[in-house]
């Protein structure tokens, strides 16, 4: 299965750029590029008002699924899906075999205009992404310092 | 895949509870829910996705942030796919980027053929997706020990744990969230291993 690139700070910081430019473009509420696993990995705009790990997840669930019905009828050309709200409106695109732009919107904002610079953004942050995979294919980062003596204890039961 | 991210040094981790369906697997999630100590905040929604009759339709999720260790923030993200042999494809997309698995057998004796038919299928379904049981740890729960037709656990060794090495296998009960936390904290235990010893942990 394909991977994401080991990602630094200067990766995130593009992407953050990328997506601050995103949002001033489309007045976007927030924008998120998550893992297609559901993880999220990086997101800019105001998502106080939101849960962004469990938007990142059931996006993720909700993209696949969509992709998958559509290719039971044979539809080859998938690359998003749209949730039209009476408050909020949600609109994922693929970036690339790893990753998707999950945006969050008013709904009086017009899908078309997320639409036209989602495509813009897409590129940029695809393009970030190769480069990151260019400057280290295949590199990990050293997880010794972590102690796994200590995992036994990682979730405590509350007896209370 | 476990994505690390070095920016703001987080660890997120993806866990998938796997099993036949009635097994325990949505149980073991509302008890994490209901019983592990965190600090405020750390805790997320549990979210199902289920069918009026509380059968799993999509998958239950469960985001949890546990001890910081060595500066590393550790978010795990627990799912559960849903049992019914019909929603095979359903568990196939849960499972993409799956980093550990619990398999939540019945231990119910006339429940043995859909534990191993589970089983098989969690094979298979790795197999699609180019994943191989042998490199991805997962641990045995077998649950519903309170009840008065259970198999042996020797038995349920025999059948679900008989191959070249044999993984951790736990007992519970899982509504009174017996075996809960520990096969819980065991996968968590093989996960950080698995990273530490083969220095391969991915990215982000």
């Amino acid at each position: 299965m394909a991977t994401l690139p080991q990602l630094i700070e200067d990766d995130i910081e593009r992407l953050g750029e990328a997506l601050r430019e995103f949002i001033v473009s489309t007045d976007a509420t927030a924008a998120l590029v998550i893992d297609k696993g559901g993880f999220l990995i990086t997101h800019q705009g105001d998502a106080s008002e939101f849960d962004l790990t469990t938007i990142a997840a059931l996006s993720s669930g909700a993209f696949m699924a969509n992709q998958t019905i559509a290719g039971l009828v044979n539809e080859t050309n998938f690359n998003s899906i749209y949730q039209q709200g009476e408050n909020f409106s949600l609109f994922v695109i693929n970036i690339d075999d790893n990753c998707m732009l999950v945006v969050i919107f008013k709904s009086q904002t017009g899908v078309g205009v997320v639409k036209y610079f989602a495509g813009t953004a897409v590129k940029r942050i695809a393009c970030q992404l190769e480069i990151a995979q260019e400057r280290a294919p295949g590199m990990g980062l050293d997880l010794s310092v972590l102690n796994v003596a200590d995992a036994s204890q990682f979730f405590r039961k509350n007896e209370a | 895949m476990a994505i690390i991210n070095q920016a703001t040094k987080e660890l997120q981790v993806k866990i998938v509870y796997y099993g036949p369906a009635m097994g325990g697997k949505t149980t073991n999630l509302v008890q994490v829910h209901d019983h592990v100590q965190t600090n405020a905040g750390n805790k997320g929604k549990l979210v199902s996705l289920a069918t009026s009759s509380d059968r799993t339709l999509f998958f239950d999720f469960l985001p949890i942030e546990a001890m910081t260790i060595k500066g590393f923030k550790t978010k795990f993200q627990l799912y559960t796919v849903p049992g019914q042999v019909i929603y095979n494809t359903t568990r196939q997309l849960v499972l993409r980027g799956v980093d550990g698995i619990v398999f939540v057998a019945d231990s119910q004796y006339e429940k043995m053929p859909e534990n191993v038919e589970a089983f098989q299928n969690l094979m298979d379904n790795l197999k699609t997706l180019k994943l191989d049981i042998n490199e991805i740890p997962y641990v045995l729960q077998y649950n519903k020990r309170d009840l008065p037709n259970v198999a042996p656990v020797e038995y349920m060794d025999y059948l679900l744990n008989n191959r070249d090495v044999q993984v951790p296998s736990f007992t519970g009960t899982a509504h009174k969230c017996e075996g809960v936390f520990e096969t819980l904290n065991m996968i968590t235990r093989m996960l950080l291993q698995k990273y530490i010893s083969q220095n391969v942990p991915q990215y982000a």
